[in-house]
This record gives structure tokens, C-alpha cells and sequence, in this order.
């Protein structure tokens, strides 16, 4: 499904055709609709960050965040108390909630006694207290609720309030105040929601264990010995089939009938049956939509699989039956109405029991929120008492307005604010200063990283290490994108973003000398495979299990001793003995066009690139970056990757834009392509000249463990050895510190530790069984910089900011300015969100607590034995994010980013929905401008945030575990002043 | 270093550490989680040298067996409460896979449950489990034996229920804990069985009991209904036959708990209780057979359920449960060594793979590229062997887990909830206006959500 479908699915422009549609038509429709509702993400194996909200994307953030909120029953934004603690602390400021006040339209209250703005800043500063029907009553008869004022009132309040009571002025407060009219009983959507309350029996908790059974043996890629029978005809037959096949199914109480009801239906296929049922359940076809809707969301996880699947059956990593949430849909509703019939007696009379909203009905909380403002107004029981009729309902009326989420979306955007100023403040700061490192003549080497946050830190690290250094960051699958089988591969996988599809294969094989030994490989693997396969397997069964438990099972208590016990030993043992049993060859990639096998491939993938296909990769990307000239020797083009143990969420560390692998093999294709003397060639006529002596090496950095490998360094000449050993050494260091900055956040490890010590730590936790954080993924990411590494260079960034190389004087057309952005804007927003909604509802918009996870058919992780697919963030990998919108910088003029944003629909909804937000820096003379949206910018100005400046990075960190602002890190300034 | 100061160690030392933190907890000192992983690093490792020191003193033991009396809690007219416990060949495997495997266990939570809002909770719990376990398997009599029992049944119950602000964990404790109840029954009533007719409930005594019967006029009935009941106590613990519905409703908790609970030791508690009465079992046929009838049915049965079971901690504890069953069919063959041997190994390995379940993702997708893209397809002679309809039936039947559920519901649940709805209409049927409605329908306050199981 592409962007644009997907997104414009809620504002349809079908809905007026619906009258003359067949009941047929309408059905697919309404749960077409339906479907824009549901999780977009498929099978854990390959976890793709994408805005959480996708289907609410054409609208404004603010309004989107909170119809979705009422839609999942989820949080809009933090909660209030959250954002008063940030006030408290200064992460939000007074100036702050004044200047997002001042961007709201203001309205004059009370005859001019009182502006909206005045009472919102009341309300906000210093905020009101918590209550609601359920603690007022204790507040009233055993806290000091009516008993005293509220100590924290601003003084002119107390002042106005000195002669006064609360006691006086409750009763004014409660008498005065029109109780509005309880909201008229609703028509319920589904049967559910009535059952409950007439007959004290939740569908749901009847229904969704049974279909969850169904739904997971149907989908499952290979964990249960035993596959479903009947797979082969769909979800509903098989289904059918069992419920069919013996009385037993009509055993449990509320079950009874579902064998004869699963006959009654036999010849019908889904859509008939949906339909039927739907006719059985008295709903007219208007209110379909909403029933279908809210039967979904009753299992969202499972019902997203299934459509994800249907989208994409490729998904499915093994196992592919036929997906269809049709049949899904139809098992459901048979369900249902099963039970339904068993609880009330027929399937229609749910519909006669409206749904009262009795239970959101609550005065007793407005009063108290009328009690709360006048003390914080300063307004005493006489001159409330004094208010005449319309205005009071006019106070009461600004009140409801101004209600929990508004007071909290006001809050956000102070949060956000902040956030933006403590950024961009320091960052023009940063521009205005000298540089910190002095042009030579030739740079030493040349390090391309992936744009990903997480590589902040090792960047700055390097740069630090060896101020020659100068480091790149380019989107992580270094424009190849290829579908790849590496030497342990049974099958080739697509390495760039999931929007793309590959159109080239590249293999990985064992060089000539070492086939034999690559056999050996393949034979042991296949022999180990067959092992470990027999061993999982014998131990569960029954014979098996019992000759394998009784026998051998006292012996693994060593090795499970050992592994927990001491877990970077146990590894170091183990690659020891891999290495013993499982020889590596040398390989080499198989990436130049063969004309013959791509005429001859069932794929339609064209093995390898032909030189033009290779120098056009190599431009696309030296192009953008501004690295036409000036070379150095050693140009280090570094893929990324993230290793850790016992954890289904692996993929989501790894590189998104390899489609949520390693950017390894990305990594050693370009370095190949780009030695390549005659894609050199070529390159020299597109204006980017190579001097001979650069030599491009491909590599691969571990963001858990902080790893470095570089790949194919024996085709490298001889002499260019030296310049490699001193890199590496360099590089290396860089490492060590990277991860030592990193484990600042990590409250396991003490930060004032050595930096060798930080980088055992980091390795043990990618080894460790029972570590759910072998690191914090995107955790951090807040910021995202287009631009030239000189802007940010030598600037601590915290590990929160995407690096986009983009070089603007390069671009006088803005070609590459629309491609950068084409590609980063909706993967960084993508991830971004994603950590956004997770942090605001980790149990709603994320996957709650890791610790209770139980992987479910290879397809993702459910609580308990029998409960929904849980999507999104782990609370684990969110529990240090900032929600915030990520921040773009670009380094460009406002007219030309935004004329190149508004050129590209899915851009321009990002950018004037909100989801984003953006500032432009000046690449000539420093000056930010910020967007404002609908056109305005907005002039940076204001220096309250400092920018400190240090002698090194470590200093600057060292021992402190919160966000940290931006600050400067320059040795020799320190060193000269 | 004598015997009874080793025995304070091992027993002494988790109940100091749940005393200690527990009531520093309730004084509003918590302590922090380095202190905590310390002390639980600590404790472990002295309860294994002290584990070790008694083995090599009944080693060295020419009873090989080392008993220990610390006189009688209190003594009510014939009755007297024993605190005496023994350490033999039987006691020592059991309890060094306690005192092990919740240390090993122990030392992974540690990370696994860093900055977890429960990780004092859990640390609580789970020492609190090793020192009923440990006093489960030291008591000598029956007596004592049930504090521990009930101490492994209530730690296990609210670990299920550790993410307590999810209804899912909090409903399917609560069946675990019901279930346990009604089992524990069975404990409670031979206990009570065992001083009327045997004078008393130590293993000695059973032991005396088996090799002449008549010696204090115990009768054939009394052989065959005692040992019976202890069958059904064990079953309950090990989720054996009628009670074979749990273990997987118990899956809710952390995942170490499942390792340590349904992995480990509290599941073998039951085989462990059936080994210290099997010379009275031995006696009676009736209970010799009811137990390799409860082992087979409920390994046979379970073997498929775990074959149909699709997510990695159902497939478990299945297979847990199968060889609970083969276990409990060694036994009741009078095989104790080799039951002994398995329900280490078994421990042992099932711990390891709970351990390891977040892993059975990426183990699958390396073991599908080691063979080659090409797994061999599993269940595929059910193809061959079982007919079309059969093969149905049978999944059917296995996936639903054998009906169990709605099995309880109709026999149990439901006769109940008549039972109840009786009596309240009787007590309420003398003020015809106070007829019990149900709540939401006539109430203006927010409708009561009873919420009943069903399925």
C-alpha cells in the first residue's frame, strides 16, 4: 500500500458514492476503512520504524494525536504531571508557555476583567491540581481541600483572597455551576459493548482467546510441530473444518451452537457470511464501518498481521497460506454471534440497549476545576457570587475549553519549544565561531557513517581522535540498493528502505582458493542445523524428551551456568570454538553484470551492475555530500548493524535503511564499485575526480558492541598499508570512546570507569541472555542536521541528531536537495514518531514491558499464552526518549527548502501537518530561520541558552546520565586561551 | 561446622533476606538495586557452599542420612507440631537444584529486571520461594512440608500476577491460585488422615507403615485413600491430570519466574511429595495405578497440545508437562532413581530453554539458514498416519487443550455459581423488594463489571 492511499483513507472521497453501491461494495469499503486503523507493522523479523499515526496524517498533528487518542482510547501527549515536573525542573520555562500562549488567538473575558490568554497562564503556571470524581471526595472530607487556599498562588491572588474562605467560595462554586445535560444514550456499535452491561459478560473475553488460537496456529511460520490441517483453503475452511469435526467444539458453555452455526454457513465464502451476519445483527449498512472498526480493534495486532500479509504476503518469512481479513473478519463475527446468542438469547437484541455515557459524567470534577481557578485568579466568593448569568457561564464555558488534553497540548508545545531553542540557540552560537579545526592540505582519511543518530557519537569521536579526519553521513545503504545472499544465506534478502525494491543480486561466495574450505563450512552448518534441530525438537516431545531430559540434561547445567554467570567469557569461547568448527573462507562479492544469468533469472532481478549502473551509485552519492574533490588517501565507507542476544526486537536496532539489517554488504559494494578504474572513469566526466591514490574499504560498525570490521583489505595496494594501521588505530580508539560515551546512560555501569572498561561493558551487553537493553536503539533521537559536517563539527550533539552530509554549494539546482530529503524526511519522521507515540502510550501506541514477552509464531510477541500481537516500542527502548517532533535543520535558504518541500506531496504533508518541524540555517553568514507553518518563518532570536565549551567530549559528559544540551568541544581554544 | 548451622544457612539465609527486605520495604527504607543484587549473589553462593558441605557430610554419613530436630512448635493434646528436618539422598538433588538454579536464575534477573518498578517485589518473592522450596524439600514430615507448600503456591500465584495493572495476569492467577486451592485440599485432608490413622505424618513413619501394616491397625482402605490423596496433592503442584489446565495460564509472569516455577522446581515439587510417599503408594495398587494412568494420559495428551502450540511459552510448559507425566509414570513403576535422574535433567534444560525463549525468533531463522533455506517439515506423519477426519478431530481437540477448561466449567464453575445464586435468593427471598438485580440496569453509579470465566 502506497503513502498517499493509505494516508488519505479516513477523508475518502468515495463516501458520497455509497448510496448506490451494491451491500457487496459496501462491505469491502467499510473494511477497507477499517483497515486504516489497524498496525501497520508486520512480522518482528524485519521491525520497520514508521509513524505510528500514519493513517491520521492528513490531518494537523494536534487535532490528529487527539481524534486518535479517542479513537484507541490512548494518550494524546505526556501527562500533565509529566509536563509540570518538567516545568519545575526548567525544562520548560515560564517565557515558554508565554510565547506558545502568544501564538494562540486570545478573546476577552468577563466584560474585560480577564483575557483567555490570562487565565490559560493560570491554568498552566502554576498548573491545577489532580482531581477527578474518584479522590475529591477524600480531598473534601479528610485533605485540606476546602480547608485552606492553595499555597502556591500567585500573590496578587492570595492578596484578593486574604478575607476570604474556601469554604465560601466552594458553595458559590458548586451552587452557580450549570450541570450540563447528561449526554443522550448512544446506539451501540457492537454487540460487546452492551453484553457487558446487561448481562455482565465481556464478549471480548470469550471471543478473542478462541480466535487468538485460531488466528496464531493459522499464521504461524514453523514454532508448533504440528501445523494447522487444512491450511491450504484459507482461514475460514480451516476453521470450519475444525469446528466441524467433532462435538466437542459445542462443549463450552458459551460455545454451544458453533459447530451447527460454522454447517448453517458451510457453502458461503466471507464476504457472503459477514454479510449475513451483519443482516442477523439488525445493523444498517451506514453502521457497518463502525462495527467492523471497533470488532478490529479488539485485537489490533492480530487483525493488522493478518492484513499486513494480505498486502504483503512476502512478509511472511516461511510460511504462506492464504491472508484474509475478510475470513478473519467472517470467523469473528460467527464467534460472536455464537456467544451472543448463548449469553442474551438472539443475536438482535444488543441493539436495544443503548450505551449510556454515564460513566464520563462527571460535574463534581468541573466544579472543582471552577474552585481551582478562581483561587488561582484571585477571584473571592462575593465577586464569583457577583458575576452575572452569562458571564459566569462564560468562565465555566473558557474552563471546559481549556480542559486536560488542551492544557496539555499547550504544555507539549512549550516542551517542544524548549527543546527547538536549546538546539538551535547554541547551534547559531556554534556557526558564528571560528572552526574548530584548521583546513589543510590533505585530510589523512575520509569515513562515511550512516545519517543514524547512534553514530553521533563515534563521528565526533573520531574527529577528536584525529582532527584530520573528516567524517560523512549518508543514508546506510550507501545508494545500493540490492537484494543480497551472503555466504550463510539460504536465500537473498533486500538490503535498502522498504519503500524501494531492489532491482539487483549480489551474492557473496568463498574465493577460489578457499572453496573446499567453504564446503567444509556448509557441511558443518548443515550438520550442526540438523543437531540443534533434533535437540529442540527431542527435548519437548514425549520419547524423545524423555531419553534427551533424563540422559543429557544434567549436563547443559554447565554451559547454562557459565553463559549466565560470566556472558563475555562464554562468547569469547564460543567464537573460539565457531571459528574451530566453523572455518570462515575468505569471500568475495559477486557484483558485476552477468548478462547471461539475468537473462536467464526467475527472480527479475539483474545480477550485479554494469559499470555505468556502478558509476551512477558511486555519483549519486559522492554528489550530495560534496565530495567531488579533495580525496584523501583512505576513503572508510562504514555500514551498521546492532548484535544482541534473546531479544525478538533486534531488527528495530539494525539499520533502517537496509530495511531493519546490517548495512554491512551496502557498505563493501560501494567500496568495490567505487575501485573500480573504469567507474572511476566515468566518474571524472560527471565532475568528481579521484585522485589514484584514494582506496575506498568497506566496513561495518556494531552500534551494540561497538564493534569496527573492514572488509576486503588484502585487495588493497601495498601501499596504502601503513595509512590502514594508523586508521585502525584511530578508529579503534574512536570506538572505545563512542562507547563510553554511550554508557553514560546506562545505569549499570559506572561512567567514571576507564574507556577499555566501557567497551567490555557494551560487548558483554550484546552477549548477555537477560539484558533488555543491550542498547537504547533511536532512544535519543530529536534533531536531525542536512548539511555540511562543518556546521555540527566539533559540536556535542548527544547522539541526538540524524547527520545528513548536504552540501549546498554543490547543488544549485536542488536536485539533490530534493532527493536528501525525499529519503530522510519520511524515514527519520518515521522513526521519530514511532518513539513519539510509544513514549506517549507505551501500552496502547507500544508494546508495554519486555519482560513478559512471548514470541508468537515467529510473527512478533503477545503477553501471556493467549493474548493480542503487542506492536510498536518495548517500554524498555523508550524509557529515556524526549517525545518530541524530530527537529530538521537544513542548511539552505528558507525559499529553497521550502519550495523543495512543497514540490513533493508526502513532504509537504509532514512538514504543514506538523509532524515535523523545521528551521533553515543560512550557509553563508549562520542565520536561523524557523517555520512556523502556512509560509512563516521566524527570525531566530534570544540567547538564553549558553553554548559551554570543553576540552574534550568525556569532560563534558563524564558521569552524567540526563540529556545533555549542545556544547563545544575545542581542545586547542582551551589550550591557546 | 555442624549439621544444624549448615541447615540455618540454607534455610535461615533466604528467610533473613525476605524478613529483612521485606520489612525495611514496609518501614519506607527501599533498598537499592545494587544492594539487592548483592545480597541475593551472596546469599546464593553461601547456600551452595553450605549445600556442598552437607553433601560431603552425608557422604560421609553412615546412615546417609542426617536429621535434625529443633523440637516441637506446639503441642496440642495428641497432636504435636514437629520442626524437624532431614537431609538424605532424596533431599540433597532436590535441594541443590533449588539452591542452584535460583541462583543462576536469580543472577540473570538481576539484569533482566533492571529498572523494573518490581524488582524489589520480585526479589522478595523469589527468595521467599527458594526458602519454601527449601523447606518443602528438608521437612521430614507432612507437617512441615505444607508451609513450604503453600509458600511455593502463593509466591507462584503472584508472580503470575506481577504486571498487576493488566486484568490478563490478575484473572489467570487468580484461576491458578483457585486451582492450587482445590489441590491443596487433597494436601491438607491426608495430612489431618495421616495422624488419625498413622499417628503421624513423617517419612519414617510411612516408611514403618509400608513394611508392616498391620502394625498400628492401619487398615486396606486407609492404604489405598491416603496415598490416593497424595496422588491428586502432586498432581495439583505438577499440573498433572484434572489439573493439567494451569501451567499455561501461568506463563503471564516475568520470564525468569516461568523458568524458576514451570521450568524448574515448583512443578517438580509434586514428583518430590510422590517419591517420599511412594512406599505407601507402592502398597496400595489402586493408587499405583491411578498414577501411571494420571502420568500417561496427561503425557500423551499433553505431548500433542504442546505439538499444536504455537507460541514459544505455551510449547514449554506442554512440553513441561509431558515429562511431569513420564515422571510420574516412573514412579509409579517404582523407578525413583530414574525419576530422580529426570526431573533433574528435565529441570535443568526446561529452565534453560524459558530462559532462552525470546531468543526462539532468531534461533529459528539460524538454524532455517544453517540447513540450507530447507527445514525438513515437522508433523508431517501425522499426514501418513492419522486420517483426514482424525487429523481434524484431533487438532481440534488439541488446540482448545482439550476442553479442560469448559470441562471445569461445567462440572466446577458452574454447579457453584447455582449454588451460590441459590442461597443468595433464599437469604434475600423474605423482602420481596430487595430482589438482587444485577448492577448497571437500575443503579445511576458506574455499572459494576463482573466479570466472569468462562471458556
Amino acid at each position: 500500500m502506497n503513502h498517499s492511499e493509505h494516508s488519505h483513507g479516513t477523508a475518502c472521497a468515495c463516501e458520497h458514492h455509497a448510496a448506490q453501491k451494491s451491500p457487496a461494495a459496501l462491505l469491502h469499503h467499510a473494511l477497507e476503512h477499517a483497515t486504516h486503523y489497524l498496525p501497520a507493522q508486520g512480522p518482528i523479523g524485519v521491525f520497520v520504524h514508521h509513524n505510528t499515526l500514519h493513517a491520521f496524517q492528513h490531518m494537523p498533528f494536534e487535532q490528529a494525536v487527539v481524534k486518535a487518542a479517542e479513537i484507541f482510547d490512548a494518550e494524546p501527549y505526556l501527562s500533565e504531571q509529566t509536563y509540570q515536573e518538567h516545568r519545575q525542573h526548567g525544562r520548560i520555562l515560564d517565557q515558554d508557555i508565554d510565547a506558545v500562549l502568544a501564538r494562540e488567538p486570545d478573546a476577552v473575558l468577563l466584560g474585560g476583567r480577564l483575557t483567555r490568554r490570562e487565565l490559560r497562564r493560570v491554568l498552566l503556571i502554576p498548573g491545577v491540581r489532580r482531581v477527578n470524581h474518584g479522590n475529591l471526595t477524600w480531598q473534601i472530607e479528610e485533605g485540606n481541600f476546602l480547608r485552606e487556599f492553595r499555597h502556591d498562588l500567585p500573590p496578587t491572588a492570595a492578596r484578593a483572597l486574604a478575607s476570604d474562605q474556601p469554604d465560601r467560595l466552594w458553595p458559590v462554586c458548586t451552587s452557580r455551576y450549570k450541570v450540563a445535560p447528561v449526554a443522550a444514550p448512544q446506539q451501540p456499535s457492537r454487540p460487546a459493548e452492551t453484553v457487558q452491561e446487561s448481562h455482565g459478560i465481556a464478549l471480548d473475553e470469550v471471543v478473542n482467546p478462541v480466535l487468538v488460537r485460531l488466528v496464531s496456529s493459522y499464521l504461524d511460520q514453523g514454532l508448533a510441530y504440528w501445523p494447522m490441517p487444512d491450511r491450504e483453503i484459507g482461514f475460514l475452511g480451516a476453521s470450519r473444518a475444525l469446528f466441524t469435526s467433532t462435538w466437542l467444539s459445542d462443549w463450552p458453555v458459551l460455545l454451544r451452537g458453533i459447530r451447527g452455526e460454522f454447517e448453517r454457513l458451510a457453502d458461503q465464502s466471507a464476504q457472503d457470511i459477514v454479510l449475513d451476519l451483519l443482516a442477523g445483527f439488525g445493523v444498517p449498512e451506514q453502521d457497518w464501518e463502525a462495527l467492523i472498526r471497533q470488532e478490529l480493534l479488539s485485537l489490533p495486532g492480530w487483525a493488522g498481521m493478518i492484513h499486513c500479509l494480505e498486502v504483503d504476503p512476502l512478509l511472511a518469512p516461511h510460511e504462506r497460506p492464504s491472508f484474509s481479513l475478510m475470513e478473519f473478519l467472517a470467523v469473528r463475527l460467527i464467534l460472536t454471534s455464537v456467544v451472543l446468542k448463548n449469553v442474551t438469547g438472539s443475536i438482535t437484541e444488543w441493539r436495544s440497549h443503548p450505551v449510556g455515557a454515564m460513566a464520563y459524567h462527571d460535574p463534581l470534577t468541573h466544579q472543582a476545576r471552577l474552585f481551582d481557578a478562581c483561587q488561582l485568579l484571585g477571584y473571592h466568593s462575593e465577586l464569583l457570587a457577583g458575576l452575572s448569568e452569562t458571564e459566569f457561564d462564560e468562565l465555566c464555558h473558557e474552563l471546559e475549553l481549556c480542559n486536560e488534553w488542551e492544557r496539555r497540548r499547550l504544555l507539549h508545545l512549550a516542551y517542544e519549544l524548549r527543546h527547538e531553542r536549546r538546539i538551535l540557540i547554541p547551534l547559531s552560537r556554534h556557526c558564528a565561531m571560528p572552526a574548530v579545526v584548521e583546513k589543510s592540505d590533505r585530510l589523512e582519511a575520509q569515513v562515511v557513517f550512516c545519517i543514524d543518530e547512534r553514530e553521533e557519537s563515534i563521528r565526533r569521536a573520531l574527529e577528536e581522535v584525529e582532527p584530520l579526519i573528516e567524517t560523512y553521513g549518508a543514508a546506510g545503504f550507501f545508494g545500493c540498493a540490492v537484494d543480497y545472499t551472503g555466504l550463510d544465506d539460504p536465500h537473498g534478502v533486500s538490503l535498502c528502505p522498504v519503500v524501494v525494491k531492489p532491482a539487483h543480486q549480489v551474492a557473496e561466495i568463498a574465493v577460489e582458493e578457499d572453496h573446499s574450505l567453504g564446503h567444509v563450512r556448509q557441511k558443518a552448518r548443515r550438520t550442526w542445523a540438523k543437531l540443534t534441530r533434533t535437540a529442540s525438537i527431542g527435548s519437548r516431545t514425549l520419547v524423545r524428551g524423555t531419553v534427551s531430559t533424563a540422559c543429557l540434561g544434567f549436563l547443559s547445567l554447565f554451559p547454562m551456568a557459565f553463559r549466565i554467570l560470566a556472558p563475555l567469557r562464554f562468547a569469547r569461547i564460543m567464537e573460539k570454538l565457531n571459528a574451530f568448527f566453523l572455518p570462515e573462507p575468505r569471500t568475495e562479492l559477486q557484483f558485476m553484470r552477468n548478462d547471461d544469468e539475468s537473462r536467464h533469472a526467475t527472480t527479475g532481478l539483474l545480477s550485479g551492475f554494469s559499470i555505468a549502473e556502478m558509476a551512477d551509485r558511486v555519483a549519486n552519492m559522492l554528489h550530495p555530500m560534496g565530495m567531488t574533490k579533495g580525496h584523501a588517501r583512505l576513503v572508510v565507507v562504514l555500514g551498521h548493524g546492532s548484535s544482541s542476544l534473546n531479544n525478538p526486537f533486534v531488527s528495530a536496532y539494525c539499520c533502517g535503511a537496509c530495511g531493519g539489517r546490517s548495512g554491512a554488504p551496502n557498505a563493501r559494494l560501494f567500496a568495490l564499485m567505487a575501485n573500480k578504474s573504469e567507474v572511476r572513469t566515468l566518474l571524472r566526466e560527471r565532475g568528481i575526480m579521484l585522485p589514484e591514490d584514494t582506496w575506498f574499504i568497506g566496513g561495518y560498525h556494531d552500534t551494540c558492541s561497538d564493534d569496527v570490521e573492514l572488509f576486503d583489505t588484502d585487495l588493497m595496494p601495498s601501499s596504502h598499508a601503513t595509512d590502514l594501521v594508523k586508521l585502525r588505530g584511530k578508529l579503534d580508539e574512536a570506538r572505545a570512546r563512542a562507547a563510553h560515551e554511550r554508557t553514560r546512560r546506562f545505569e549499570s555501569f559506572n561512567n567514571h570507569r576507564s574507556v577499555s572498561a566501557a567497551l567490555r561493558h557494551v560487548k558483554e551487553r550484546s552477549v548477555h541472555l537477560g539484558e533488555p537493553r543491550p542498547e537504547y536503539g533511536h532512544c535519543t533521537n530529536a534533531v536531525a542536521v542536512v548539511g555540511r559536517r562543518s556546521t555540527t563539527q566539533g559540536l556535542f550533539l548527544d547522539r541526538r541528531a540524524f547527520l545528513v552530509s548536504y552540501d549546498v554549494k554543490n547543488d544549485p539546482e536542488d536536485r539533490y536537495l530534493a532527493a536528501v530529503l525525499g529519503a530522510v524526511i519520511p524515514v527519520c519522521g518515521g522513526i521519530n514518531l514511532e518513539y513519539y507515540f510509544s513514549t506517549v502510550d507505551n501500552e496502547r501506541y507500544g508494546c508495554g514491558t519486555k519482560l513478559p514477552h512471548n514470541i508468537s509464531g515467529l510473527l512478533g510477541v503477545m503477553n501471556g499464552y493467549q493474548g493480542d500481537l503487542r506492536t510498536g516500542l518495548p517500554l524498555q527502548t523508550v524509557e529515556i526518549h524526549e517525545p518530541v517532533r524530530i527537529l530538521f535543520v537544513v542548511e539552505t535558504t528558507p525559499e529553497r527548502v521550502l519550495a523543495v518541500i512543497h514540490a513533493n506531496p508526502l513532504l509537504k504533508e509532514f512538514l504543514e501537518n506538523r509532524w515535523i518541524r523545521l528551521a533553515a540555517i543560512d550557509p553563508d553568514h549562520g542565520g536561523i530561520q524557523v517555520y512556523r507553518g502556512n509560509g512563516v518563518w521566524e527570525e531566530l532570536s534570544g540567547d538564553e541558552e549558553p553554548l559551554p565549551i570543553a576540552k574534550s567530549s568525556i569532560d563534558y559528559y563524564r558521569g552524567k546520565s540526563e540529556h545533555l544540551p549542545l556544547a563545544r568541544i575545542s581542545p586547542q581554544l582551551l589550550t591557546s586561551a | 561446622m555442624n549439621a544444624t548451622a549448615l541447615f540455618f544457612v540454607i534455610l535461615g539465609l533466604p528467610l533473613a533476606t525476605f524478613l529483612l527486605l521485606g520489612i525495611s520495604w514496609m518501614l519506607g527504607f527501599s533498598a537499592g538495586e545494587k544492594c539487592i543484587g548483592r545480597t541475593i549473589k551472596t546469599i546464593y553462593s553461601l547456600m551452595f557452599l553450605a549445600f556442598l558441605a552437607l553433601s560431603w557430610m552425608l557422604y560421609q554419613d553412615a546412615d546417609h542420612s542426617i536429621e535434625i530436630h529443633l523440637g516441637q512448635w506446639f503441642v496440642l493434646d495428641h497432636y504435636e507440631y514437629p520442626m524437624a528436618f532431614q537431609w538424605d539422598a532424596v533431599t540433597m538433588p532436590f535441594a541443590g537444584l533449588t539452591i542452584i538454579l535460583s541462583g543462576i536464575v536469580g543472577s540473570f534477573s538481576i539484569t533482566y529486571l533492571h529498572r523494573d518498578p518490581g524488582f524489589l517485589r520480585f526479589f522478595l518473592l523469589l527468595v521467599l520461594f527458594s526458602f519454601g522450596a527449601l523447606l518443602v524439600f528438608t521437612a521430614s514430615s507432612l507437617d512441615l512440608l505444607i508451609a513450604g507448600w503453600e509458600l511455593v503456591g502463593i509466591t507462584s500465584v503472584m508472580l503470575i500476577s506481577f504486571f498487576q495493572y493488566r486484568p490478563e495476569p490478575v484473572r489467570n492467577a487468580l484461576r491458578v491460585f483457585a486451582t492450587y486451592r482445590v489441590a491443596d485440599l487433597f494436601i491438607l485432608v491426608s495430612v489431618f488422615l495421616a495422624h488419625q490413622w498413622f499417628g503421624a505424618a513423617d517419612w519414617a513413619r510411612f516408611r514403618e507403615i509400608a513394611l508392616d501394616a498391620g502394625v498400628a491397625g492401619v487398615s486396606p482402605a486407609m492404604m489405598t485413600i491416603f496415598p490416593i490423596l497424595i496422588v491428586f496433592a502432586a498432581s495439583g503442584k505438577s499440573a498433572q491430570g484434572p489439573f493439567c489446565g494451569w501451567l499455561a495460564r501461568a506463563m503471564e509472569g516475568p520470564t525468569p519466574s516461568s523458568a524458576i516455577f514451570y521450568g524448574a522446581i515448583s512443578v517438580h515439587a509434586g514428583p518430590y511429595l510422590l517419591l517420599r510417599a511412594e512406599p505407601l503408594i507402592r502398597q496400595s495398587p489402586l493408587a499405583t495405578g491411578l498414577l501411571c494412568f494420571i502420568g500417561l494420559t496427561t503425557a500423551v495428551l499433553n505431548t500433542m497440545m504442546q505439538r499444536s502450540s504455537s507460541d514459544a511459552k505455551t510449547s514449554l510448559a506442554y512440553a513441561s508437562q509431558t515429562q511431569l507425566g513420564i515422571i510420574f509414570v516412573e514412579i509409579s513403576l517404582g523407578w525413583h532413581t530414574l525419576a530422580l535422574i529426570h526431573v533433574m535433567g528435565h529441570a535443568i534444560v526446561r529452565a534453560m530453554q524459558f530462559l532462552r525463549s525470546p531468543s526462539m525468533l532468531s534461533d529459528y531463522h539460524r538454524l532455517h539458514s544453517g540447513a540450507g533455506g530447507e527445514l525438513r517439515a515437522t508433523g508431517a506423519h501425522y499426514d501418513r498416519i492419522v486420517p483426514d477426519r482424525w487429523q481434524r478431530i484431533l487438532y481440534c481437540f488439541t488446540l482448545f487443550r482439550g476442553f479442560h477448561d469448559a470441562l471445569w466449567d461445567r462440572l466446577l464453575i458452574r454447579p457453584m455459581f447455582l449454588i451460590v445464586r441459590l442461597v443468595e435468593k433464599i437469604e434475600l427471598s423474605p423482602s420481596k423488594n430487595k430482589t438482587p438485580r444485577r448492577a448497571g440496569t437500575s443503579s445511576p453509579e458506574l455499572p459494576v463489571r463482573a466479570k466472569r470465566e468462562t471458556i
